[in-house]
């Protein structure tokens, strides 16, 4: 699962983690919404190469690479049963845009999800004038991931000190087995969650009606030029796409 | 006026059999540097949620009695009240770091009482030198050690600015010199004039810094006064409490007829004592 890190924050400097998340979502949807709307390679392709500069200036270029090579197995399958199934008249032509289309789906959200901690995310949430408790709570889910899953082994080797056999079995058998590890698992949590809930009260969570934030996200200039920007490319995408149509040479394929 | 007073409180958790405190009664003034121990099971955790209203407004049961927090009565006010007034450490440090990064920590009390962007920011940094977190600054909670989870945690309490810092065995979970640490920094706030209420069961550590020690058993206070007083007490090895070494000492001399002048809390102290005793 090694392509899920491209959806991975990492913390760095670059003038994509500068910018506010708002105007990345933004960025994000018009990529991925301009990927969607073609089914020819050129096109698709041009996208792609509008993308990579962008993450080239996320200053993560070496952790996209190494995503798509785990992705690469992912990319032939789609390629070679699109090729062999699909009933359209240049088979190989359209499982290779649709190959395409995947990598720049992937890359378009990759820019948002690389560049944007959580807590940021959940800040810009709260902007949009989502509910703080909402909000917090899907920024302490992110949160509390790593101590489940550190949790969660730790019970299955609980679970096989005790002669419970996790990986041997047919289907049913193996489906069988997570029991042993969901149910103290819930309980688990259940108390780990009161707890935090106990600390939290204490520090006065949902006291005042009137919660300040230290840091405010700032819609700056350069977050106008990029979300009035790509709302311009959207647009235009729109109108040549529906009302003008491709130039022939877009809309070239592969003769098979 | 006290700062915090338990009058003939008493509690029982929804569901349990017995009481989880019994008549409990006492003061403890501003300045105090205040060591809660005893076995397991006794009481002390509840004691340390009654002082924030944790015991009775979060968890529920039967309650007799009162207990007033900087004069507020914790049956009539809710346990935000009393956010600025008795900051809790816990156990578990991990339970107590709900964001993702350390500011973002230490800025959550604050910002749930509504206090100004720019004082949040000044308290930030302040604590930040105070508890020595500059390296730990942009490190998610699951990247740091227990220690460091800790002392994270105790700047987040601190934030609030509280009158008194209540922790309920916070070096429980960590080695040695990450509790020793731990410790250091609690004597620290005590001398800069906050009180402290510690429940600790390594009585060698804080013995020399409490300026008072409490014992509790089964949800009573069995002793309740000056660390070389009540250590001295054979009480303490019948109810199963860590007495120092150097107390340990002492008492079997006394057993043994040899009278030291004063009781000892230290190796260093004993020692004094004992070359005292011998040069006469």
């Amino acid at each position: 699962m090694s392509f899920l890190e491209v959806f991975q924050y990492t913390r760095q400097d670059s003038i994509m983690h500068r910018l506010d998340p708002r105007s990345k979502l933004v960025l994000s949807i018009v990529c991925a919404a301009v990927s969607m709307m073609f089914m020819e390679i050129i096109p698709l392709l041009m996208v792609f190469i509008c993308l990579l500069p962008m993450i080239a200036a996320a200053k993560s270029l070496g952790r996209w690479a190494k995503s798509m090579k785990g992705l690469a197995s992912l990319l032939v399958f789609v390629l070679v049963f699109n090729t062999l199934l699909s009933p359209v008249e240049n088979p190989l032509s359209y499982s290779l845009s649709l190959a395409i289309r995947l990598v720049a789906l992937m890359t378009s959200f990759s820019l948002f999800f690389l560049t944007v901690q959580p807590d940021q995310l959940s800040q810009a949430l709260i902007q949009m004038r989502v509910k703080f408790e909402f909000a917090f709570a899907m920024s302490m889910a992110m949160r509390y991931v790593p101590t489940l899953g550190q949790e969660a082994y730790a019970i299955m080797d609980a679970q096989r000190a005790r002669g419970v056999e996790l990986d041997k079995g047919n289907l049913i058998k193996r489906i069988r087995n997570v029991i042993p590890i969901i149910v103290p698992l819930i309980i688990v949590s259940i108390r780990r969650a009161l707890s935090i809930a106990e600390s939290m009260e204490s520090r006065g969570f949902g006291a005042s009606e009137n919660r300040t934030y230290m840091e405010m996200l700032r819609f700056g200039k350069w977050d106008w030029a990029l979300a009035l920007s790509s709302l311009m490319v959207l647009i235009l995408v729109i109108y040549v796409r529906f009302f003008v149509g491709l130039p022939g040479w877009m809309l070239w394929n592969l003769p098979f | 006026m006290a700062l915090i007073e338990f009058a003939d409180f008493s509690f029982k958790y929804l569901g349990a059999d017995s009481l989880a405190l019994k008549r409990i009664k006492l003061i403890i003034d501003e300045g105090e540097y205040v060591v809660l121990t005893g076995p397991s099971g006794c009481g002390k955790t509840t004691f340390c949620r009654a002082i924030n209203a944790l015991v009775p407004q979060f968890h529920r049961g039967y309650v007799a009695g009162n207990v007033y927090t900087d004069g507020k009565n914790t049956r009539e006010n809710e346990v935000a009240t009393f956010a600025s007034v008795a900051g809790l450490v816990f156990q578990n440090p991990e339970n107590q770091l709900v964001t993702l990064d350390v500011e973002k920590e230490i800025a959550f009390g604050p910002e749930n009482l509504g206090v100004a962007p720019a004082e949040i920011r000044r308290r930030v940094e302040e604590l930040i030198e105070l508890l020595d977190l500059e390296e730990l600054r942009e490190k998610h909670p699951h990247e740091m050690s227990g220690g460091e989870q800790q002392r994270v945690a105790i700047a987040a309490t601190l934030a609030l600015k509280p009158k008194v810092l209540v922790a309920d065995e916070p070096t429980s979970n960590l080695d040695p010199k990450s509790a020793e640490t731990i410790l250091e920094i609690f004597a620290h706030l005590n001398k800069r004039g906050m009180a402290v209420v510690l429940v600790e069961h390594r009585l060698d550590l804080v013995a020399r810094d409490a300026s008072r020690i409490i014992l509790m058993n089964k949800g009573r206070i069995v002793a309740d006064g000056n660390p070389r007083e009540i250590l001295a007490m054979d009480l303490c090895e019948e109810i199963g409490v860590g007495v120092p070494k150097a107390t340990q000492v002492y008492k079997r001399l006394r057993t043994r007829g040899v009278d030291l002048r004063n009781v000892p809390l230290t190796g260093v102290e004993l020692a004094e004592l004992v070359q005292e005793a011998t040069s006469q």
